[in-house]
């Protein structure tokens, strides 16, 4: 009984200490109209210089699909890899459970830079099969680097969403007669989807950001690219003009995705 | 000074295979030592101008005034969906050149990579530390600064004797979650040759085959910091608990 009037207790507060979440227009469209709007007016004033920007325009490309081969590629492994280390967290044997919790404590207080270092240094280059020699390139090893910190981030995710699941739903699928695979596949996991999926969708934005730093192992995406462009041209206007785009394209593609997490926060807060 | 455990440290490291060499050249290890010490003051530095930061811009996001509160969101936003890095070579490759080009030469330049970093660390973690508080200040009760205005405080009283107080109480596990962060994310000064401990190293693991061994050093360094940060952000917690607020 004690636990229930600690719960009646407690549960005022902790709504009051949930932000308010504000009824407001989506501020995607002045912000889409505040770049737009930027943009024109270089392209008015800076004529020669966007100019120059678009002829750049390719190599700048093949640079941000490499960011966004590498962040897709991250992403999937450190989930997969996430999922299981999240569920062995949960395991009741000690000697599984202590090292999923080492594993994820290990990655989540490394720095991604070290860890970049890490994989690209440690690392060989090739790997050998019987006779073959398989090439290990640095872009892959750069999303071997950041998938496994990835997967430390979902492992935490996965854990709480398993555990945010009262037993009493277990219990109920139980009662309607359902098996334990059942009720995984049917009552626990559709409820833990909509609890993994804004912050596994705030660390994919997060991981996006993070491949910029694969342009310090030498891999060229799209910030090793802007360097290069910088690097060649040489000119003030165009340096600031080129770094002005990289923080655009990453506004542009990390922006959407924190806004739609947001939203779908607020549409699956608890009441 | 060699002290006399550092050679038998070495023997013990080489006999499971780790080369820790570097230690018994005086020259690398007083450099490595260098590094450890720029990180702490890189931190600390940063973590106390980021809640300076952070206060003001979390005093602007909740402004009425749509002139303060409008940039102040649009600032946090930008923060919020840009790399960090990409932040860092702004301020140092762009911000840095347009400084120098002002006074007429990068001589008369007195900011330095390692005060562009504080800049950059500080801004960044500010406008995360400022939702945090922002979050914070939203959850002030109703009547409490409806009990405040009827006391008679001013607006600028409520804020800094009322809502400040309880907000910086209800945000404080997520600044410390931030001030976490911001100890890994001075390992980004390397981009641009600060030389903290990742530097540090990185300078001596090209000189040798000891990029595993100068890891592990690395690791347990941001480890023992980030460990001091939360346990500092545990004791600052305590102290400032109020009954009826918190556990």
């Amino acid at each position: 009984m004690a636990t229930d009037e600690a719960l009646a207790l407690e549960t005022p507060r902790e709504s009051r200490a949930l932000p308010r979440a504000r009824p407001t227009l989506s501020p995607i469209v002045p912000w889409a109209v505040g770049i737009a709007l930027t943009w024109l007016a270089l392209a008015h004033f800076h004529r020669d210089s966007v100019a120059m920007l678009w002829h750049w325009a390719p190599h700048l490309a093949l640079g941000l699909r490499m960011n966004v081969l590498i962040s897709v590629l991250a992403i999937g492994i450190g989930t997969v890899l996430g999922a299981v280390v999240g569920a062995l967290e949960l395991s009741r044997c000690r000697w599984i459970k202590a090292p999923a919790r080492g594993y994820v404590h290990a990655f989540r207080n490394a720095p991604m830079l070290v860890l970049l270092f890490f994989t690209t240094y440690v690392f060989p280059f090739e790997i050998h099969v019987g006779s073959l020699y398989l090439p290990f390139p640095d872009w892959i090893k750069v999303t071997v680097g950041l998938a496994l910190p990835a997967s430390a981030y979902i492992a935490e995710v996965f854990r709480g969403a398993l555990l945010s699941i009262t037993s009493a739903q277990w219990e109920a699928a139980a009662s309607l007669g359902l098996s334990r695979s059942q009720s995984l596949r049917w009552v626990i996991l559709p409820q833990c989807f909509k609890r993994v999926l804004p912050p596994w969708m705030n660390l994919y934005a997060m991981i996006t950001m993070s491949t910029t730093l694969a342009s310090l192992v030498g891999v060229t995406e799209l910030l090793e690219s802007a360097r290069n462009a910088t690097n060649t041209v040489n000119r003030t206007d165009f340096t600031i003009l080129v770094y002005l785009a990289v923080l655009t394209l990453f506004f542009l593609y990390c922006y959407p995705i924190t806004r739609f997490t947001a939203r779908l926060e607020r549409k699956y807060a608890f009441h | 000074m060699p002290e006399s455990w550092l050679p038998a440290f070495v023997v013990a490291a080489k006999s499971v295979g780790l080369n820790y060499a570097f230690l018994l050249n005086a020259f690398e290890r007083e450099a490595w030592l260098k590094g450890v010490v720029v990180s702490v003051e890189l931190s600390f530095l940063s973590i106390a101008s980021s809640l300076l930061v952070g206060l003001v811009i979390a005093t602007a996001l909740t402004s009425e005034r749509p002139w303060l509160a409008r940039p102040a969101r649009a600032f946090v936003e930008i923060i919020r969906n840009t790399p960090t890095l990409v932040q860092i070579f702004c301020a140092f490759f762009v911000l840095n050149m347009l400084v120098s080009q002002a006074l007429g030469g990068p001589q008369n330049n007195p900011l330095t990579a390692y005060a562009w970093v504080v800049i950059v660390l500080s801004l960044h973690f500010g406008a995360y530390h400022a939702e945090a508080l922002r979050a914070g200040i939203e959850a002030v009760p109703k009547g409490m600064r409806e009990s405040a205005a009827s006391l008679g405080f001013s607006r600028r009283g409520r804020l800094i004797h009322v809502e400040l107080p309880l907000a910086f109480r209800f945000a404080w596990p997520s600044l410390i979650n931030n001030m976490v962060d911001l100890v890994k994310a001075t390992s980004l000064g390397s981009a641009i040759a600060v030389g903290e401990v990742t530097y540090a190293s990185l300078m001596i693991w090209v000189n040798g085959d000891n990029v595993l061994e100068l890891m592990i050093f690395i690791f347990l360094v941001y480890a023992a910091l980030t460990l001091f940060v939360v346990w500092l952000g545990g004791w600052v917690e305590k102290r400032l608990r109020m009954p009826g607020y918190g556990h």
